[in-house]
């Protein structure tokens, strides 16, 4: 029964993306949009095939995988020992969290030529601001995480007379990785974001590079090919970081996720 | 049946001029205990009753050892308090599980927090979950139970270590009012299996009169004990005994000692 009503929906969600792609596919073509203002779906089909046939897409592609996926791995790597440094040892957190705050309000992406200037043109520099524009959600939702211990549970733990250690692992933690994981999901949408604006910036390689080039030299069906490859890009890793919720914060419905992109 | 704490041995736990006293934040001193005295005899039952902000939750924090007394002294078996006992078991008015453990480890939390993983708790574990009727349910997450089902849950955690005393803390506030008074009898039975001594809080007066030996009454502002009022219903009691001519009378009773404080308290 359920599992009808999940096709169901799927089915109908499928209908809405093919009904706005037919009107966008006939408006183009009986209106007479230009295609530099608005390329026709199977324009930029063409393209994308195009992309990947005469393989110019492969360098730009690898490039900016390079760049999400340590830059990821970096920024979260650093958020969640950071986060679990600042939440855990108060003092610190007394000393840091302002500036946490403070920095926190900075857009990072505004910093990006300075870090072209610092790192190079080349991957470092996209690694490195990917990582930064990462490390944020990680770190603030692992604070917000251990902050999100439940008062009677804490309660319980106490009163059946667990040490400090046994609370932190076996209640805190848990529970801040409902938390972490939202963190975690903004991260992975965050870090395409940060990798593309790097590569707008100055690079000589990578999607953000392509789209700048394609155009300058007015190819909007291939710009909008190489969206497709971003998207794909950024749709892969939340879902990857989505299954790794499921299996680890299975005890929250989906529904429930406190998240957000 | 029971008989109160002033004959026989020593009390189980004796409570004897307890003060609490809370800063706000806005820098007011709530005095949440005043001038508490109270003991319990082994294997007897008291309920707590009073309105909210009576001190019937920082008596209990106290007994679980969550809270320390401003002055005054509470002892459980002639030790005074320093914190949690093993011989205590508690149950909070939310069942508090661990959403992440399934209903067996869950019940067997208090266990393997001190280390032990044998075969024979579980085996207790398993045994006290199908006394409850939750045999079917070892391997269920708290989230795929219904309320009712996750406090007798938390009640088989509390038994769990087989404690000598049994605190519940308006374990049933949150259930409706059929779930609540099936567990009533189940918590009735529990009780004269496992012979516990239980303090039992509530702001319901029917459960109060109908499960307790002796029934507490607290009224607020400050929070002190205002009466206690023994239950002479003979023992077993069921869902029957609250159509009882003398449980309407005993309920009347603590009743009206509810109006007057509060007419006392709003005149003042």
């Amino acid at each position: 029964m359920k599992a009808r009503v999940n096709i169901a929906h799927r089915l109908q969600s499928l209908g809405v993306i093919v009904t706005v792609l037919l009107v966008w596919e006939l408006s183009c073509r009986l209106v007479g949009i230009s295609s530099l203002i608005l390329p026709a779906p199977s324009a930029i089909l063409v393209r994308f095939v195009d992309l990947i046939l005469t393989g110019t897409i492969w360098p730009h592609l690898a490039a900016t995988l390079t760049a999400v996926l340590s830059g990821f791995g970096l920024g979260v790597v650093a958020g969640l020992v950071s986060g679990a440094v600042i939440s855990l040892v108060p003092a610190v957190e007394r000393l840091v969290y302002p500036y946490v705050v403070a920095l926190q309000t900075v857009p990072k992406i505004a910093i990006a030529p300075l870090f072209i200037i610092w790192f190079g043109y080349g991957v470092a520099s996209k690694i490195v601001i990917t990582a930064l524009v990462c490390f944020f959600p990680v770190l603030v939702s692992v604070m917000a995480g251990f902050h999100s211990t439940d008062r009677d549970q804490l309660d319980m733990m106490k009163a059946f007379g667990a040490t400090r250690m046994q609370i932190l692992l076996r209640l805190r933690l848990p529970s801040a990785l409902v938390l972490i994981f939202a963190g975690l999901e903004i991260a992975a949408v965050m870090a395409v974001i940060g990798a593309v604006v790097g590569e707008f910036v100055g690079a000589q390689q990578g999607l953000g590079y392509l789209i700048t080039a394609l155009n300058f030299s007015l190819d909007v069906p291939g710009v909008f090919a190489v969206l497709i490859f971003l998207s794909l890009i950024g749709i892969s890793l939340h879902t990857i970081v989505r299954a790794g919720a499921r299996r680890y914060v299975f005890w929250i419905r989906r529904e429930q996720t406190p998240i957000v992109t | 049946m029971q008989s109160p704490a002033s004959e026989g041995a020593a009390p189980l736990i004796r409570i004897s001029h307890l003060e609490k006293l809370f800063a706000t934040r806005s820098g007011e001193t709530v005095h949440a205990l005043s001038d508490v005295s109270l003991e319990v005899a082994d294997h007897e039952f008291i309920s707590v009753v009073g309105p909210s902000g009576c001190g019937k939750t920082t008596l209990l924090r106290i007994l679980a050892g969550l809270d320390v007394a401003s002055s005054g002294s509470a002892s459980i078996s002639g030790q005074p308090l320093a914190g949690p006992r093993h011989d205590v078991g508690v149950v909070f008015q939310q069942a508090t599980l661990l959403p992440w453990n399934n209903v067996l480890a869950n019940v067997l939390l208090p266990l393997h927090l001190k280390g032990d993983k044998s075969e024979q708790s579980t085996q207790r574990a398993r045994k006290l979950l199908s006394f409850m009727g939750l045999g079917d349910f070892a391997q269920k997450y708290p989230f795929e139970l219904s309320g009712g089902m996750q406090q007798r849950v938390s009640i088989c955690r509390a038994l769990m270590r087989d404690p000598k005393i049994l605190l519940m803390d308006e374990p049933f506030g949150a259930l409706d009012a059929m779930t609540r008074e099936m567990l009533n009898m189940e918590l009735m039975r529990v009780w004269s299996e496992e012979r516990k001594t239980v303090v039992f809080i509530t702001h319901s007066i029917p459960e109060a009169v109908l499960l307790g030996d002796r029934v507490v009454v607290m009224s607020p502002r400050p929070g002190r004990i205002s009466a206690v009022v023994p239950i002479d219903i003979p023992r077993p009691r069921s869902l029957r005994t609250m159509g009882l001519p003398r449980f309407g009378e005993l309920c009347d009773q603590i009743r009206t000692m509810f109006g007057t404080e509060h007419h006392s308290a709003v005149s003042l």
